[in-house]
């Protein structure tokens, strides 16, 4: 609706008055649609944004064939002594929960052992097709553990967890799947109104089920 | 009325902009030659990155996201790390960090690639500012041709640090897992250009 104000003389009072009255209703409902969208757009600038999971997957790979895997040791990149042997597992239990047959990991540390593999960072393409002939598995999956913490921020503290894994075929030691992946960080309602954020945990198994969310 | 709202508004806007101060670490500083055809480049090999951090593991951090990203960009594909140090020690290369045009070619022939990537991470942690904190992560990459051992990639970036919003309205700034990913992914982009 259009309000003209050199049209308003020519009207009668009544219609003047009533003519005020919608135009001071429509003035108020304009403010407060501004109020909206403008408290609209300072939740979405505050609530920060959000980075798409990117991962390399090689083409045309059939990963139905992949049914049993083992899971190397993860390298420990953080100061948490522990990090990676709980990642680790909560990879396993993952991999398990999709239906894949899971090599145990003491059988790997005895492969490991046997072909004297001392550490999975220098593990060559050659030693990755020997373990996978002796744990008679279809790939292997390697990987670190970057972050497993809690991070101090501006105002609250908050946990974080990050992971790279790769997946490799142990016939030919190709990389079919890799992944660089991170969870945690302190959200809106824990930023602004105190509330409990998730814990170092659950923010590790988030990051373990989003990056495996991708390949299976 | 209307010139002094106006008056008050600019003056708002320049107090803005002062406390929001200017950032120029956004901006990479890279090269790329370009008289090479990148499409040449199919597989490639990522060395351990120079730590010139306190952090104990800050290279390796970032040469994973290195590898990630360059697998993801779908660029190129990337060596096995295990082979790259089965490489380095069948070559008895003692540096791994400063390599001459000698020894990126070695490597080349050695690993079945055209070329490498090697780099330094400058700067990775938390900085203060006043009584806030936020990540900051500073790297170097290169790449080198292993037919010639020249560099035909190289930049120089830096990312982090509390923003406007997050310093004054509680906005949510990054976790240094985030900072340290977006940073080698933009890196990664400008090959790609």
């Amino acid at each position: 609706m259009l309000i003209n104000a050199g049209n308003i003389g020519k009207w009668s009072d009544k219609a003047r008055t009533e003519l005020m009255i919608k135009s001071k209703r429509l003035s108020q409902y304009g403010i407060f649609r501004g109020q909206i969208i403008a408290a609209l757009c300072a939740l979405t600038l505050l609530a920060g944004c959000s980075n798409g999971v990117k991962y390399f997957v090689r083409k045309n790979t059939d990963f139905s064939g992949i049914q049993r895997i083992a899971v190397m040791p993860l390298e420990n990149f953080t100061t948490d002594k522990y990090a990676a042997d709980k990642m680790k597992s909560m990879v396993m239990i993952e991999l398990l929960s999709k239906g894949m047959d899971v090599t145990e990991p003491g059988q790997v540390i005895s492969a490991m052992n046997e072909l004297k593999i001392r550490s999975v960072d220098r593990m060559s393409v050659e030693d990755m097709r020997n373990i996978g002939r002796m744990l008679d598995v279809d790939a292997l999956i390697l990987g670190s553990v970057e972050t497993f913490t809690i991070s101090r921020g501006i105002s609250v503290s908050y946990p974080e967890a990050s992971i790279r894994l790769t997946l490799i075929e142990s016939r030919d030691g190709l990389a079919l799947w890799s992944i660089w992946h991170s969870a945690g960080g302190a959200d809106f309602w824990t930023r602004h109104f105190g509330s409990e954020g998730r814990t170092l945990d659950e923010a590790a198994r988030e990051v373990v089920k989003e990056a495996l969310g991708t390949l299976f | 009325m209307i010139p002094t709202r106006k008056y008050l508004l600019s003056v708002l806007l320049l107090a803005l902009f002062i406390v929001a101060g200017c950032r120029s670490g956004g901006v990479p500083t890279y090269h790329i030659s370009e008289d090479i055809d990148f499409s040449f480049y199919k597989r490639i090999a990522v060395m351990p990155l120079n730590n010139m951090t306190s952090e104990k593991y800050a290279g390796d951090i970032v040469r994973q996201v290195v590898i990630s990203e360059v697998l993801a960009s779908g660029l190129l594909d990337v060596v096995v790390p295990g082979e790259v140090m089965s490489a380095v020690n069948e070559l008895g290369i003692k540096t791994v960090t400063s390599l001459n045009a000698r020894q990126i070619k070695s490597l080349g022939t050695a690993l079945g690639v055209e070329a490498i990537i090697m780099g330094a991470v400058e700067e990775y942690g938390m900085v203060k500012a006043g009584s806030a904190s936020a990540p900051q992560v500073t790297i170097t990459l290169m790449m080198a041709d292993t037919g010639t051992g020249s560099i035909v990639w190289s930049i120089t970036k830096t990312r982090g640090g509390a923003n406007f919003m997050a310093r004054h309205f509680g906005a949510r700034h990054e976790t240094i897992s985030e900072t340290v990913l977006l940073l080698v992914r933009n890196a990664i982009k400008t090959l790609a250009y």
